[in-house]
């Protein structure tokens, strides 16, 4: 007996059951692949969030600075800790910081301005990416600032308005000068979106009469597999005489946060598998005892029980791979266009989500991996072969005459 | 008998309370108007020591009553004609070199004015000691073998004050001030401002010499220097305003 040709055929001549079981399964793992694909992206995400967007991986600052961010307090020699860096493949570049007040007409607002050395911060960061209106900064430009969501929002100010800038220079001066508004950023973070004010490094020197040194210089790690800690030590020896930190050292709430994601998605995801497997068995359970009366036939021609367990599970496979590959495609194509357009939660999440300070888009990107695809896929396949384990059973060892009269 | 001799007692100390009081804001008053009369004018220098920078500027203020007043400057070039306006509870900036006033918010307003070790409130709650603030006198006799008095101000608990308590020395017969310290929230010493150079001005001794020491930077200082000092002097109430400041850079 061709147990593959018997199984096609059965499979087929039912094709409303068929379909029914097929599209049943296939929907609840094309659920699971979206789900999957969420909480990746969610991970994934508020690491990139962090690191990707100002953070980097490591930060070196003079020691106290960040208790204390007195403008006095800067690294000194910074284009030899450059230097030494790129020669140990880390990408780093500086910045500098100083506190004023931004004005406009009749408003104006407490500001946290940052020169930014434009080359260097495109390989570190990709703040320069997420801008909302206008565009990023550019050399040509030196007038030219990019603020924080809030900030313009308080001002008032849109692309192309004036600013005046008014603080205290490092000379003891005061800092006065106008810029105009060449692009205002996306949500970012809660202090760069309420007070930052990026400018480009030479402006920013002249501005505040700052002609070396920087307040801070962030450090990306050469690769994602790099040990963070490690890494972290090594910088700290090649320059021990200042504060070196890890994201994960500065930012401690969200670390903790982002590590216990991976149990939480577990957690969820388990919880999701569960309530599907429910839907598979169901499926299942209805296939093999719908046709008991047929296996009761098929036993008392002689079939024998182990043929009949094989003829089940052929079945299922069967199924079970066409489900597959509907939920594979439908999944991934579900997956995949929310990792464009993202789900929008502002309507549920009023404008956006902070957590320790640190603002969430309150567009939710999926991340498709072939982890968030295929664990799916191979849970389905699993969970079915469990599942028909009893039916098939019942069926292949039930006396025929019992198998008869099944109703 | 006794009753009235209670009633009589009763008097007695509420009309001492009284007096006290009175002569305490008498005073106060006198301290406050020392440098400003109903309109003053005056040219300062203003020495600003610090850690990292050391400067000298040269101010032309002016002032009335004492919700306006206004400052320019003089000397450096670098800094000529920025005009500091105070006019109620805000303060306007006029820069010369972006040829814009802007109006500071409230948020600097414990930023330093000038890059001094004073700030932007001082110039708007200047004056405000018999307004914000409960004075009692808490020493008088000999200190440093000078007769003084010595007041303690508690601000009034609506008054907007970053102040925990500030305490005035004066002379005991001129009533000059001889010293000001200020504390914090936290009753520590803040600042503490000193009082010399005696000097007849506008027709009568005043201190001309205003030293301003920062208590967590004894090293570093700003002095008020008055150069001239003219008092009650007519001036429009219209020189104050807002729109008349671009008119003042000449």
């Amino acid at each position: 007996m061709h147990i593959l040709q018997l199984s096609l055929r059965n499979t087929g001549r039912n094709k409303q059951r068929t379909a029914v079981t097929v599209l049943s399964m296939a929907f609840a793992c094309a659920i699971m692949i979206l789900f999957s694909s969420m909480m990746a992206g969610m991970i994934q995400g508020s690491e990139r969030q962090i690191v990707e967007m100002n953070m980097g991986d490591i930060q070196i600052h003079q020691q106290g600075y960040r208790d204390d961010p007195d403008i006095y307090k800067r690294i000194t020699d910074t284009a030899h800790i450059l230097q030494q860096l790129a020669q140990q493949g880390i990408r780093a570049a500086p910045r500098l910081y100083a506190f004023g007040l931004m004005a406009t007409h009749g408003t104006s607002s407490g500001a946290h301005i940052r020169g930014i050395d434009m080359q260097r911060e495109k390989t570190v960061t990709k703040l320069y990416q997420h801008v909302a209106v206008g565009s990023w900064l550019d050399e040509a430009k030196p007038k030219a600032v990019v603020l924080g969501k809030k900030i313009a929002a308080t001002l008032g100010v849109t692309i192309g308005d004036e600013l005046i800038f008014v603080g205290q220079s490092a000379d003891g001066f005061m800092a006065n000068d106008i810029f105009f508004v060449q692009g205002i950023l996306k949500v970012v973070s809660d202090d760069i979106d309420r007070s930052a004010v990026f400018m480009a490094e030479q402006t920013f020197r002249e501005l505040m009469a700052i002609p070396s040194g920087a307040h801070e210089i962030v450090l990306r790690r050469p690769s994602p597999q790099t040990d963070l800690t490690q890494l972290t030590t090594q910088v700290q020896n090649l320059v021990p005489e200042y504060e070196v930190k890890n994201w994960k050292e500065l930012m401690p709430a969200i670390a903790r946060l982002l590590e216990t994601a991976d149990i939480q998605s577990l957690i969820m995801m388990s919880i999701t598998y569960i309530a599907v497997a429910t839907i598979i068995l169901n499926a299942m359970l209805m296939t093999v005892f719908e046709r008991m009366h047929e296996f009761g036939i098929m036993k008392a021609i002689g079939v024998r029980p182990w043929q009949i367990v094989r003829l089940i599970y052929a079945e299922t496979l069967i199924q079970t791979l066409l489900a597959s590959a509907i939920a594979l495609i439908a999944g991934w194509w579900v997956a995949h266009y929310f990792s464009i357009h993202g789900i929008d939660m502002s309507a549920i999440m009023d404008g956006s989500i902070s957590m320790g300070g640190l603002a969430f888009d309150p567009v939710w990107y999926t991340y498709v991996t072939y982890e968030s695809l295929f664990t799916p896929i191979v849970f389905l396949i699993a969970m079915a072969m469990v599942a028909v384990m009893y039916p098939a059973w019942k069926a292949a060892w039930m006396k025929p005459i019992d198998a008869l009269h099944y109703r | 008998m006794r009753f009235f001799w209670g009633i009589l007692f009763a008097l007695i100390i509420a009309n001492t309370a009284w007096a006290n009081n009175s002569r305490t804001s008498v005073i106060l008053a006198e301290v406050d108007n020392l440098w400003r009369g109903s309109s003053s004018h005056a040219i300062a220098t203003l020495k600003i020591q610090t850690q990292h920078y050391s400067r000298t500027m040269t101010l032309e203020l002016w002032s009335k009553g004492k919700e306006k007043s206004l400052t320019k400057v003089l000397k450096p070039l670098r800094e000529k004609g920025t005009i500091t306006l105070k006019s109620g509870n805000y303060i306007y900036t006029y820069l010369p070199k972006t040829d814009r006033t802007i109006r500071l918010s409230s948020g600097m307003m414990m930023g330093a004015w000038m890059g001094s070790h004073l700030t932007n409130d001082d110039l708007v709650k200047e004056s405000r000691l018999e307004d914000d603030f409960d004075a009692e006198i808490s020493f008088e006799g000999k200190r440093n073998g000078q007769n003084i008095i010595e007041f303690t101000l508690l601000p009034k608990e609506a008054a907007a004050v970053v102040w925990g308590k500030i305490i005035l020395e004066v002379e005991a017969e001129r009533h000059l001030p001889i010293r000001e310290i200020f504390y914090d929230e936290d009753m520590q010493v803040s600042r503490t401002f000193t009082f010399t150079g005696l000097k007849k001005m506008a027709g009568k001794i005043r201190p001309s010499i205003m030293h301003i020491v920062p208590a967590d930077k004894p090293d570093e200082f700003t002095e008020f220097i008055f150069e001239t000092l003219t008092l009650n002097v007519p001036i429009n109430d219209s020189f104050f305003n807002k729109s008349a400041l671009k008119r003042h850079k000449r």
